[in-house]
């Protein structure tokens, strides 16, 4: 789960990194108690979990109350997700430099990435000079020793009080990534001001979603969505991404499942939705089925390949759900498996005609959905 | 011949008085497994299908000479079972459980790679050899997914795992033995490191990888096979080619950042390298043929 900069600004405080003064605001009228916080120049910073924000426009700088009013006006909005703002006071900011830690894989180390050259272009820079990021892997039972941090801060060309602020900072950054159970943790910008003191400018912080069950300070909430499905499909445990196609999609297993979308369009066919009801969920193809219609698909393509999952427990949820639904879609499937005999059995009870081939549901799914008589 | 596992293996299954360690215990007993003992906290001196269970992998090990175990824990449990297993000198783990902190796959990665184990998982099916036997939860039986053969199986998913395999059997092949890394972000054992097992196995021919998008694994296969640490004939079936970027698509290994971890990447280093890549699974068995005439 990605935690808004909001969240992740109130960690790095606890934790003793610096950030800027500020307030969130949800909506216009909490601006004037905000503005009396930061004072001005200030920021206003729409809390989404998109990158690229300043690129596009969703963060704005305000020089006076009636500037901030108008710009706070114009940034909250719904259809766009912004329905919180930070508001903060403006850096005079010096020098940007970036700070992460994350998880390699290979090697099964946290991996430190510095650069002198943070802000908005990090990426094009780590493509483009990989150079000028230094990294540094730190050893999870080691953890980070003092002289990592050092090699870290030396190299972005710190000294005096700036070098052991950020050794501070780094050593903090470190505390928090093992505590949270962090995908990452980003500063971008650590901003060097003109009175010498390292600021986290911003913050992005990812926790890892299997870790929840141990990290309870954080849940999911609407605005980590872009739209009530995906949301009460998150809640519900299924993973559900929501498309504007033809096909709604309701498969098990996330590989399956990236196949099946694949084949789709290949065949030239398009997908309402991305539903995967494999693994702990597949006795819940009623739910399934229910988030799959409100994609409003032409036609609704099953197709599974169980183990665990087995065919049969799934064709029978489907043929209760039907009962309970009455879709008025076609409904296209490929049910295989353990048990998959009986599957088949009862969706012919149904009224359905099973396939057992992927590629022939796929090529049937898209011929239904683009005008083809059932 | 096979890799990780065959009929002399002594597996131990922790977790085995569960519902599913036991439901598979049998499974696997019922393959030709040869499971030794069982371990469930406070369980010692009962039984599983025959299976005699202990209270510690120590005291199992001591008694029966396990070689190998199979993880039956929940995913919160599954680092302190793991740990329990290589501290007890077992060389070989597979954890099944799905939804293993990542913080805690990297400290079992991290601590087997220094003691020289393998321990393969989560989120996986686990370990087979067509025939044979498993450490897993294969429905071995479905004979047109695993029929015994000279075709290596590496895979990142499950379900997919059947579809892809089940057309390598369609074309005429079996398989050796089909190993899941599992479908997380940090997986404990990685595509490139099961290669080394499939060169030297003589019945191993060629290798079908079956993998997904996001993440590195397939590109270091590439490497591997440039660097000629594996010569075999290789063909790779990848999911995720039309995924929409930035989109979280269920697995959590399967997430494009940054230009890394494209389809279109993985499969330019694999053709570069002198692999073989199928654009549909349907097409893996004909590819397969192509491969090993060459």
């Amino acid at each position: 789960m990605k935690l808004f900069e909001y969240q992740a600004k109130d960690i790095f405080e606890e934790a003793g990194i610096p950030v800027p003064k500020r307030k969130l605001i949800e909506s216009a009228s909490g601006l004037d108690e905000a503005l009396s916080a930061t004072g001005f120049p200030c920021v206003l910073k729409s809390q989404v979990l998109q990158g690229g924000r300043g690129k596009a426009g969703l963060i704005q700088f305000a020089k006076t109350g009636q500037e901030a009013a108008e710009k706070t006006g114009m940034l909250f909005s719904p259809e766009k997700n912004v329905r919180k703002i930070l508001v903060e006071e403006a850096l005079k900011i010096e020098k940007e430099i970036y700070l992460a830690i994350t998880i390699d894989p290979v090697d099964c180390s946290a991996l430190i990435m510095a650069s002198s050259e943070g802000g908005m272009d990090i990426e094009e820079i780590a493509l483009t000079k990989p150079d000028r990021i230094i990294k540094e892997k730190v050893n999870v039972f080691r953890s980070l020793m003092p002289y990592q941090a050092r090699n870290i801060m030396f190299g972005l060309g710190l000294s005096g009080e700036a070098f052991k602020q950020g050794v501070k900072i780094l050593t903090a950054m470190f505390g928090l990534f093992r505590k949270y159970d962090a995908e990452l943790v980003e500063i971008n910008p650590l901003a060097l001001c003109g009175d010498g003191r390292l600021i986290a400018a911003d913050g992005k912080f990812s926790i890892d979603d299997n870790a929840s069950y141990r990290q309870k300070n954080f849940a999911v909430s609407r605005d980590h969505f872009s739209n009530d499905i995906e949301y009460e499909a998150s809640l519900e445990g299924i993973p559900y991404l929501l498309f504007d196609g033809k096909i709604g999609l309701m498969c098990a297993g996330a590989g399956l499942t990236n196949t099946v979308y694949d084949l789709i369009n290949h065949y030239g066919g398009s997908v309402s939705n991305y539903l995967e009801f494999g693994g702990p969920n597949y006795r819940k193809a009623l739910e399934a089925m229910k988030f799959t219609l409100r994609s409003n698909p032409r036609v609704i393509l099953i197709v599974t390949f169980g183990t665990i999952a087995r065919a049969d427990v799934m064709a029978q949820g489907i043929a209760d759900a039907i009962k309970e639904l009455k879709p008025e879609v076609p409904i296209v499937t490929a049910i295989r498996g353990t048990g998959e005999e009986d599957a088949a059995k009862i969706l012919r009870e149904m009224g359905l005609t099973p396939l057992s081939d992927t590629e022939d549901a796929v090529r049937e799914a898209v011929r239904i959905s683009e005008g083809g008589l059932k | 011949m096979s890799i990780l596992i065959n009929k002399k293996t002594k597996v131990l299954v922790q977790g085995i008085t569960g519902g599913e360690g036991s439901f598979w215990t049998k499974h696997m007993l019922g393959l030709g497994t040869n499971v030794v003992a069982g371990v469930t906290p406070g369980k010692e001196g009962q039984s599983v299908e025959g299976v005699k269970v202990f209270n510690t992998v120590k005291h199992a090990v001591k008694e029966t000479d396990a070689d190998a175990s199979v993880l039956f824990v929940p995913p919160a449990f599954a680092k302190d079972a793991a740990f329990e297993a290589l501290s007890a000198g077992i060389k070989k783990v597979v954890i099944i459980a799905e939804g293993i902190p990542i913080h805690d796959a990297m400290e079992i990665r991290s601590a087997a790679m220094s003691e020289g184990a393998m321990v393969i998982g989560g989120n996986t099916s686990g370990i087979i050899t067509a025939g044979e036997a498993m450490m897993g939860i294969f429905p071995y039986w479905i004979d047109r997914v695993y029929k015994k053969g000279d075709i290596g199986v590496m895979t990142r998913s499950g379900s997919l795992t059947n579809e892809v395999t089940a057309m390598l059997i369609k074309a005429g092949f079996g398989v050796s033995t089909l190993a899941g890394v599992g479908g997380d972000a940090v997986p404990c054992t990685r595509f490139a490191e099961l290669l080394p097992l499939f060169q030297k196995d003589k019945k191993t021919r060629a290798v079908l990888m079956i993998g997904e998008l996001g993440g590195t694994m397939e590109e270091e296969v590439a490497d591997a096979i440039e660097s000629k640490i594996f010569t075999k004939p290789l063909v790779a079936f990848i999911a995720g080619r039309t995924a929409p970027k930035g989109k979280k698509m269920g697995h959590a290994g399967a997430i494009v950042t940054a230009g890394k971890g494209t389809v279109d990447g993985k499969i330019k280093a694999l053709e570069k390298a002198g692999a073989l890549t199928a654009a549909r699974p349907c097409l893996a068995g004909d590819l397969m043929k192509e491969a090993l005439a060459r």
